[in-house]
């Protein structure tokens, strides 16, 4: 390298660059515009119908529109999604438990199972990846809660007798196991099934999430 | 996600299936330079900043032709580029790079560094307005080559020329700036 291009170099050292802004959330933001568009209107639908009459009253009305659940999970969509970090999936479920705590189909692999009053998951190991997956029973609400982001892709999908599958924007999740877990969280499946509440996270496709769901319910 | 962080060519391959979050970590990964190259050739921070997000929609759609094992760095670099280039081109402007840290003096009494040294501060101001007089083709070469240390292959691929346009662009800028630094 010569002189000169050293001198270039140097130059460069101590050019006055603005700080590199962060690019995703309005990245996400487009990626998202379109795709979540006609699943949100059904999922807010879905939702004003699913609690409407638990709100009837009037002044409860534009909370349908921002809260509804599945079950035993609360889902609540908002602007800003309250603090929370990426953490093990069983972040907030307690000590894993060596025998199984619920029931997998044929052909599953369990890690590890954990247990809490009303709760039962696995950590599984499914076409070479990790996935969480959940069986709450009890039908009372914010057993766990969702906030949702206006980058979360939230849409209804034919399963049990309601099924929501969650993926795009990273969401937050907490768990209400004795002390409050929260964390964030991916791609999601989550369902209702004879009075049973069934959650699957992992970094599966929507199309892939469904299969493994019926095996598990069917 | 959890366990250990993913390698670039796993994201990659999420991404390609649409996986959002593996694409997240990408534009964190990237978001730095490619916000710096679309500056040095826009030369305004807004636009530099609306072409890097630009190059990374783009790129998103794009993914499903990205050739598997090809590096990810220039085939990004270069949709941001051409962005940037657009920008320009459009605002029919011609800013220039600024160096106020380079014109103060170090804090706390701290020797400059070796490459610092080189240069006065009426070296530095003759320098840059010198590349800033160069023709646009060989001022993005100068500025990716040296200001931003990108590889001669990458400069190429981020400008889509061949590496011997970059090589000949490369010694007629230096030809003409030498004239100024001498």
């Amino acid at each position: 390298m010569t002189e000169l291009e050293r001198a270039l170099v140097a130059l460069g050292n101590e050019l006055d660059f603005p700080e590199a802004p962060d690019l995703w959330p309005g990245v996400a933001g487009r990626l998202q515009r379109r795709r979540r568009l006609r699943p949100l209107v059904v999922a807010i639908a879905l939702a004003a119908l699913a609690v409407g009459v638990a709100f009837a009253v009037p002044p409860a009305r534009s909370a349908i529109l921002k809260f509804f659940h599945v079950g035993s999970v609360s889902v609540e969509r908002v602007q800003t999604l309250p603090p929370a970090r990426t953490q093990p999936f069983a972040t907030g479920l307690g000590p894993p438990r060596t025998s199984p705590t619920l029931k997998l189909p044929a052909g599953l692999r369990a890690t590890r199972y954990y247990k809490g009053p009303g709760m039962a998951a696995a950590l599984l190991r499914y076409r070479g990846r990790q996935l969480l997956y959940a069986r709450l029973t009890g039908d009372q609400m914010g057993f766990a809660k969702k906030f949702v982001g206006p980058t979360t892709h939230v849409e209804e999908v034919r399963l049990g007798e309601w099924g929501i599958w969650f993926d795009g924007g990273t969401h937050v999740l907490q768990w209400e196991f004795g002390s409050v877990q929260t964390r964030l969280a991916g791609n999601v499946l989550l369902w209702l099934d004879q009075g049973v509440t069934f959650r699957l996270e992992g970094p599966l496709d929507k199309v892939r999430m469904l299969a493994l769901a019926r095996q598990i319910t069917r | 996600m959890v366990g250990r962080p993913l390698d670039e060519p796993e994201l990659i391959r999420r991404a390609q299936r649409g996986d959002t979050h593996a694409y997240e970590e990408l534009v964190h990964a990237y978001q730095g330079i490619a916000f710096r190259t679309a500056y040095v050739i826009a030369r305004n921070a807004g636009d530099a900043e609306e072409a890097a997000q630009d190059g990374f929609v783009k790129a998103w759609r794009a993914l499903g032709r990205f050739r598997e094992g090809a590096p990810f760095r220039p085939w990004l670099l270069r949709i941001v580029a051409n962005e940037a280039s657009n920008r320009r081109r459009s605002a029919g402007r011609r800013a220039s790079l600024a160096v106020r840290a380079a014109t103060e003096e170090p804090s706390g009494g701290a020797a400059p560094s070796p490459e610092a040294a080189l240069l006065s501060a009426e070296q530095r101001a003759a320098l840059l307005a010198a590349v800033d007089t160069l023709p646009d083709e060989q001022r993005d070469v100068v500025a990716l080559r040296y200001f931003l240390d990108l590889s001669e292959e990458d400069v190429a691929e981020t400008l889509g020329i061949p590496r011997g346009t970059v090589k000949s662009r490369t010694a007629r800028a230096l030809e003409r700036l030498r004239e100024s630094y001498d």
